[in-house]
C-alpha cells in the first residue's frame, strides 16, 4: 500500500508533465483526466488493508495510527525525509483533492472540445456577427449579450429594489471591454480580439497546471516529514499563481495572481519559521513523532503556534487575513476556483488542526480566545459584506471566509466535538462550494455577466440550472439534512459548551449562519426568480456532461448530510 | 635546520590551477583548450583529495595554514569548476584573459584551504586582482567599472588587512586555530573593532551591505561571462572566507555574530529594496545578489548569544550552504544570459558606443532610470498612454511587437508596459543582459538558456519545483528558527519582497511573443542545467561537504 501512497502523489504529477508534453495534441486533455482519475483511483484504495502501518501508543494508551506509511530517506542533514502516510484526517481531504482534480479535468476536457466544436460551426456559417469573440467566454469581454445588458440599470432602476446600490452590470469585475483591450491586442476590435484569451482559455496547460496542483495538495495532506511538508506546500504556488495569471479574468488577474502569491508566500515562510523551531525543539521532524510526544515544550509552545497560526490563517483565510481570496476567486477560472476553495483553503485549515495543533496543543489553547474571536468576526464580516456584494462569483468567494471562520471558531473551542465538527465543516465546505463555483462559472459562460443586477428569471429560462444552484445554495447555508449542517451546527454547539464568553461566541456564530441564509436566498432571488432578464433569456440548460461533472458533487453533498456517522467515525481514529 | 614536510597531494588542486594559469599564457591559440583542461583537472583533483583522508600541512605545531578537509576541498572543487563554466560561456578572447581567469581560480583554490589569516587575505587578494583587468572593458563605461571595482576593492582590503592587523596585536597568533584561545583573554574593545572590521571587509566579496555598491555598477558594465564569475565564484570566495575566519577562528565571539547580524539585516534591506526597481535584467540580479548575501550571513548571527554559540557549527555550515546553492544558481542565471545576449563578449574588441547620458541611473543605486536625454525615455516617464500608442507605431515594424512585451507586461501601469513600446529604440550597445523586457518570449526562442534562467530564477525566489533555492532556505531557516528567530523573520519577509520581482522576471520569460535569439554554449548550459537537477534532487551532495563541523 506504500505504493499506492506514491502514487497518489506521483500520478498527478507525471499527467501534468504528460499533459505538458502533448500540449498540442487533441488528446491532450483526457491524458490529464486519465491521470487524474488514477490518482483518484490509488487514493481511493488506500483504506484496503488499514492498520498495517504502526499502532502508536502514548503512555500506554491507543491513540490512533496511519493506516500506512513510507519513508525514503532524502537530505538527512535538513531533517527532509520522502515520507508519506495517512489517516481518516488525512485521507478524507486526499480523497476530496483527487477527486475535484479528476472534475476540473474533465471539465477542461469537455469544454475544449465544446468550444472547438462551436468555432468549427461558426466556421461554417461564416458570419463574423454570430461568432461570439472566444474570450467572452470566460471572461466577460466585449459581446453582443453585455452590450445588451447594459440598458437595463438605466430604465431597471425603479423595478428593482436595490438598484442604487447595483454597480452598472458590465463594468463590474467581468464586463465591458477590458479597458487596456485596444492597445494590448493592438488589432481593431472585432472577431479576432479576444481570439488568443479564447486560445488560452482551452489551453492544455491549464490542465497540466490543475495536476501540478493537486500533486502538490495530495503531498501536503499525506506527508508525515514537516520539512516535506513545507516544500510541498511552497509548491503548491507557483502553478496556482500561473492558472489566476494566465487563465483569469482580463480585468484583475495580474493584481489578484500578484496578491495571492505575496500573502501566501508570506504566510508560509512564517508558518516553516514555527515548523523550524519545532523541528529544532524536538529534534525530529517526523510529525507522528512529534504528535505522539506531545508537541514542543511549554516555553516554545506559543511561539510556535502563534508563527504556524499566522501562516495557516493566511491561508484558510482567517478573518483580517483573508483580503487576497476575494480577488482571486473572482479573477481565476471556474476550475481555479473551485480548486482554490475546495483544495488549497483546506491546506490552511488542515495545516491549523493537525500541525499547528497538534505541534503546539498548549500554545493552541492559549491561543484560542483570540483565534476564536477572529473567527467569530470573520463570520459576521463575511455574513455583512455578502450582503452587499452584487457579483455572484464575488458572493460565493466571500462566503468561503465565513464557511472558514465556522472551521476555525470550531477548532478553537477545543473540545473533541469541536475538532470534528471543524473536520466536517472543512470537507463539507469543500463539496458544496466547488458546486458553487461550477455552476456560477456555468451561468457566466452562458449569459456573460456575474451581475446579481443583470441576471433573473433563470428559473424559468433554464429549470433545471437553477435547481442545482438553489440545492447548492441550501447546502451553503446549512439546511438540515444536507453536508453543510453538521460542520455548522456542532461548531456552535461546542462553543456553547465551553460557556462564558464562548456562548457570545456561539451566539455569533448562529447569527453568521442566519446571515449566509439572508445572503444566499437573495442570491436565489436575484438569479432565480423573478422575469427573465435579457442576459438569461435562451440560454441553454445543463448539458449531460455537466451534469457528470457536477453529480459527485451533488452526491457527495446528499451523502454528507444524510449519513455523518462513518465519517466522524474516520476522524475518531485519526492522529490528531 | 629540520625542514618542515609538505603534503603535496593536498596541494594537488593548486598545482594544477596554477599550471593552467601558466599553460594558459604561453599557449597561445591554445590558451582556452589548455586553461579548461587545467581547471578540469584541478576541479577533479579536489574532488579526489576530498573523499580520501583529511589532509593539512604548513604546519605551526598543532595549527596548520592549509587544510585540504571536506569542505575546502569540496569549496575548492566548485571553484574549479564555475571557472570552467565561465570559461566555456567566453567565447573567443585574447590569451591573457585565460591567464587571468585561471590565476584568479588559483586563488580561490588556495582560499578554499586557508586556515591563517596572513594566506586567508593573500588568497582573497589573488582571486580579486585579475578581475581588475578583467572587468574593465575598453571605453568610458568599462573604464568606470573597472576603476569602480579597483577602489571599493582596495578599500574592502585594506578593511579586512587593518582587522587581521588588531586580531593579530590582540591574539598574538594569526592562525584561524590559535585566534579562539588567543582572544579569550584579549581587550575586549580591540578584538571587536578586528572583527568588525575583518568582516566587513571579506563581504566585500560577497557584495554585502554596506560595502556593496560596487556589484550593481560593475557587474552591469563588465563583460557577461566576468560578471558571471564575479556573481558566483567571486561570491563564494567571499562566503567561504567569512565562514572559516568565523567558524575557524571566531566561534567564540559574540562581536563575530553581532557583525554578521548587522551585515545580514542591511543588506537585506538594501537588497531587496535596490531590486525592486530594477529594470534591467543584470542589476536586478545584482541588487536581489546583496539580498542574498545578507541571508548566506545571517545564520552566523547566532553566535551573537551564548546560546547560538554551541551552535557554531550548524550555523558555519548553514552559510556555506546556502553560498554554494546560491552560487550555482547565479552561475546558471548568468550563463543563461551570456548565451541570450545579443553581440558577443568580445573583451578586448572595439570600443563601443559612447555614453548617451551622464551616469546612469545604476550607478547611483535606486531607479534604474533611462539615461536621460533619450526622447524616448522622456516620453515614457510623462505620457503612459500616448506612449504606448507611438511605441505602437514605431515597434510594429521591429521584430518584437509591443503586444508581446504588453500582453506580459507586469501590473496595470507599471514599468515594464510603460516602456514596452520602446524596446527597439533604446538598446545600447554595452547594454550586457539589456532590459527585461527584451527577454520576453525567450522560453520559444531559445528553450535551454530560458529553462536554465527560469530554473534559477524561481531557486532564486526559493520556490519548488527549483528545490536547490528552497533548500538553500531550509538550511538557513533551521539555524535560525532554533536561536534567532527574529532573524527568521526578517529572511522571511526578505524573501517575500524577492517574489515580488523574481516572478515578474520568470513571467516575462514564459510570456510574449519570441524574437530571434543565440543559440549557444549549449554545452555549458546543459552541465549548469545539470548540477542544478542534481543539487535540486540529491542536495546531501552540497550538505555532505558544506558540514563544516564534522
Amino acid at each position: 500500500m506504500g505504493v499506492m501512497l506514491i502514487l497518489a502523489a506521483a500520478l498527478p504529477a507525471a499527467g501534468a508533465l504528460a499533459v505538458w508534453r502533448l500540449r498540442r495534441r487533441p488528446y491532450a486533455h483526457w491524458i490529464g483526466a486519465g491521470a487524474a482519475a488514477l490518482a483518484f483511483a490509488a487514493v481511493a484504495m488506500l483504506p484496503v488493508g488499514r492498520g498495517s502501518g504502526a499502532w502508536l501508543v502514548a503512555d500506554g494508551e491507543l491513540t490512533g495510527a496511519w493506516w500506512h506509511q513510507v519513508s525514503i530517506e532524502w537530505a538527512p542533514s535538513l531533517h527532509l525525509e520522502f515520507s508519506l502516510a495517512v489517516d481518516g484526517v488525512s485521507w478524507t481531504l486526499a480523497l476530496l483533492t483527487a477527486l475535484l482534480g479528476v472534475l476540473c479535468c474533465v471539465h477542461n476536457a469537455v469544454g475544449a472540445e465544446q468550444r472547438a466544436a462551436d468555432l468549427l460551426g461558426a466556421d461554417r456559417a461564416a458570419s463574423a456577427p454570430l461568432q461570439v469573440p472566444a474570450g467572452s467566454f470566460e471572461t466577460g469581454g466585449p459581446s453582443p449579450a453585455a452590450r445588451r445588458v447594459r440598458g437595463v440599470p438605466a430604465d431597471g432602476a425603479s423595478g428593482s429594489a436595490s438598484g442604487s446600490l447595483q454597480e452598472p452590470p458590465g463594468s463590474f469585475e467581468t464586463g465591458g471591454p477590458f479597458p487596456a483591450a485596444a492597445p494590448v491586442h493592438g488589432v481593431p476590435s472585432g472577431a479576432g480580439g479576444g481570439e488568443p484569451e479564447g486560445d488560452r482559455w482551452q489551453s492544455p496547460i491549464l490542465t497540466a497546471l490543475l495536476l501540478a496542483v493537486q500533486a502538490a495538495s495530495t503531498l501536503v495532506f499525506l506527508t508525515d516529514n514537516l520539512v516535506l511538508f513545507f516544500i510541498a506546500f511552497e509548491a503548491v504556488l507557483l502553478p496556482m499563481w500561473a492558472i489566476i495569471h494566465r487563465y483569469g479574468d482580463p480585468a484583475a488577474r495580474r493584481r489578484a495572481a500578484a496578491k495571492f502569491a505575496l500573502f501566501t508566500v508570506a504566510g508560509s515562510l512564517l508558518m516553516a519559521t514555527g515548523l523550524f523551531i519545532a523541528i529544532a525543539d524536538t529534534g525530529t521532524a517526523d510529525l507522528g513523532a512529534i504528535l505522539l510526544h506531545g508537541g514542543v515544550g511549554d516555553d516554545r509552545s506559543l511561539l510556535v503556534f502563534a508563527l504556524l497560526a499566522l501562516g495557516f490563517a493566511v491561508k484558510a483565510p482567517l478573518w483580517p487575513f483573508h483580503s487576497w481570496l476575494p480577488d482571486a476567486h473572482t479573477a481565476a477560472p471556474t476550475v481555479g476556483s473551485v480548486l482554490l476553495a475546495g483544495v488549497l483553503l483546506k491546506l490552511g485549515t488542515y495545516g491549523l488542526i493537525r500541525v499547528a495543533g497538534g505541534l503546539a496543543p498548549d500554545g493552541a489553547a492559549d491561543a484560542a480566545p483570540v483565534l476564536a474571536a477572529l473567527a467569530a468576526l470573520g463570520i459576521l464580516v463575511a455574513g455583512l459584506v455578502c450582503l452587499r456584494l452584487p457579483e455572484i462569483k464575488r458572493l460565493i468567494a466571500y462566503s468561503s471566509v465565513g464557511h472558514m471562520g465556522f472551521v476555525v471558531l470550531a477548532f478553537a473551542a477545543g473540545t473533541e466535538a469541536g475538532v470534528r465538527a471543524a473536520l466536517f465543516g472543512n470537507l463539507a465546505h469543500g463539496l458544496v462550494t466547488p458546486l458553487l463555483f461550477f455552476l456560477a462559472g456555468a451561468l457566466k459562460a452562458r449569459t456573460h455577466t456575474g451581475s446579481l443586477g443583470a441576471l433573473g428569471g433563470l428559473r424559468l429560462a433554464a429549470p433545471a440550472l437553477a435547481g442545482l444552484l438553489g440545492f447548492a445554495a441550501l447546502a451553503s447555508l446549512g439546511l438540515p439534512g444536507l453536508a453543510g449542517f453538521w460542520g455548522e451546527a456542532f461548531t456552535v454547539y461546542a462553543a456553547a459548551e465551553r460557556g462564558g464568553a464562548w456562548l457570545g461566541l456561539a451566539a455569533a456564530a448562529a447569527f453568521g449562519a442566519f446571515l449566509a441564509a439572508a445572503y444566499l436566498l437573495r442570491m436565489l432571488r436575484r438569479v432565480s426568480h423573478g422575469p427573465v432578464a435579457p442576459a438569461v433569456y435562451g440560454i441553454g440548460d445543463v448539458s449531460a456532461a455537466e451534469a457528470a461533472v457536477w453529480a459527485p458533487l451533488v452526491a457527495g453533498t446528499l451523502l454528507l448530510g444524510l449519513v455523518p456517522g462513518p465519517l466522524l467515525a474516520l476522524f475518531s481514529e485519526g492522529l490528531l | 635546520m629540520r625542514v618542515q614536510d609538505i603534503d603535496h597531494a593536498a596541494l594537488l588542486p593548486l598545482y594544477l590551477a596554477a599550471a593552467a594559469a601558466v599553460l594558459a599564457l604561453l599557449a597561445g591559440r591554445f590558451a582556452k583548450g589548455a586553461a579548461m583542461t587545467g581547471l578540469a583537472a584541478a576541479a577533479g583533483a579536489a574532488v579526489w583529495v576530498g573523499l580520501g583522508p583529511d589532509r593539512a600541512t604548513f604546519a605551526v605545531g598543532e595549527w596548520h595554514s592549509y587544510v585540504a578537509d571536506d569542505a575546502a576541498m569540496g569549496t575548492a572543487a566548485l571553484f574549479a569548476g564555475l571557472a570552467v563554466l565561465v570559461a566555456a560561456v567566453s567565447g573567443r578572447q585574447a590569451g591573457e584573459y585565460w591567464f587571468l581567469l585561471a590565476a584568479s581560480a588559483a586563488g580561490g583554490i588556495a582560499l578554499a584551504g586557508a586556515r591563517d589569516l596572513v594566506t586567508l587575505v593573500v588568497a582573497v587578494e589573488t582571486l580579486t586582482l585579475p578581475l581588475y583587468v578583467l572587468v574593465a572593458r575598453p571605453g568610458r563605461a568599462g573604464a568606470e567599472a573597472g576603476t569602480t571595482f579597483l577602489i571599493a576593492s582596495v578599500t574592502a582590503s585594506a578593511t579586512a588587512l587593518m582587522g587581521a592587523a588588531l586580531l593579530y596585536a590582540a591574539s598574538g597568533t594569526v592562525h584561524l586555530a590559535g585566534l579562539g584561545a588567543g582572544l579569550a583573554d584579549a581587550h575586549a574593545g580591540l578584538t571587536a573593532a578586528g572583527v568588525a572590521l575583518l568582516l566587513a571587509g571579506l563581504a566585500f566579496k560577497l557584495a554585502a551591505a554596506p560595502l556593496h555598491s560596487w556589484a550593481p555598477l560593475v557587474l552591469e558594465r563588465a563583460p557577461l561571462p566576468v560578471a558571471t564569475y564575479l556573481a558566483s565564484a567571486s561570491k563564494l570566495g567571499g562566503a567561504a572566507a567569512v565562514t572559516w575566519v568565523v567558524y575557524f577562528g571566531l566561534a567564540g565571539e559574540a562581536s563575530a555574530g553581532i557583525t554578521a547580524a548587522v551585515l545580514s539585516v542591511a543588506s537585506i534591506l538594501i537588497g531587496n529594496l535596490g531590486a525592486l526597481v530594477q529594470r534591467r535584467t543584470v542589476p536586478l540580479l545584482a541588487w536581489s545578489g546583496i539580498a542574498h548575501a545578507g541571508y548566506a550571513l545571517a545564520p552566523l548571527a547566532v553566535l551573537a548569544t551564548a546560546a547560538g554559540r554551541e551552535q557554531a557549527g550548524p550555523a558555519a555550515s548553514a552559510t556555506l550552504a546556502y553560498a554554494v546553492f546560491f552560487v550555482l544558481l547565479e552561475a546558471g542565471a548568468f550563463a543563461a544570459l551570456t548565451a541570450v545576449r545579443p553581440e558577443t563578449a568580445d573583451l578586448f574588441a572595439a570600443d563601443p558606443a559612447p555614453e548617451p547620458g551622464p551616469g546612469p541611473a545604476p550607478a547611483t543605486g535606486i531607479g534604474a532610470a533611462p539615461a536621460p536625454g533619450t526622447e524616448a525615455a522622456t516620453r515614457a516617464a510623462t505620457d503612459t498612454a500616448t506612449d504606448r500608442e507611438t511605441g505602437a507605431q514605431v515597434a510594429s515594424a521591429e521584430r518584437r511587437t509591443p503586444k508581446a512585451d504588453l500582453q506580459s507586461g507586469g501590473p496595470r501601469g507599471s514599468v515594464l508596459k510603460a516602456d514596452a513600446g520602446n524596446a527597439g529604440l533604446q538598446r545600447r550597445d554595452d547594454d550586457p543582459g539589456g532590459r527585461i523586457a527584451e527577454l520576453s518570449g525567450l522560453w520559444k526562442a531559445a528553450p535551454l538558456p530560458a529553462a536554465v534562467l527560469l530554473t534559477a530564477v524561481i531557486g532564486l525566489a526559493g520556490l519548488p519545483p527549483a528545490l536547490a533555492g528552497t533548500f538553500a532556505k531550509v538550511a538557513v531557516l533551521e539555524v535560525l528558527a532554533s536561536s534567532a528567530v527574529w532573524l527568521a523573520v526578517v529572511v522571511a519577509a526578505g524573501a517575500v519582497v524577492g517574489l515580488a520581482y523574481y516572478l515578474p522576471l520568470a513571467r516575462v520569460l514564459l510570456t510574449g511573443r519570441a524574437a530571434a535569439a543565440p543559440r549557444r554554449y549549449a554545452v555549458a548550459l546543459v552541465l549548469a542545467g545539470l548540477a542544478l537537477a542534481a543539487v535540486s534532487l540529491a542536495p546531501q551532495l552540497v550538505l555532505d561537504f558544506t558540514s563544516v563541523s564534522r
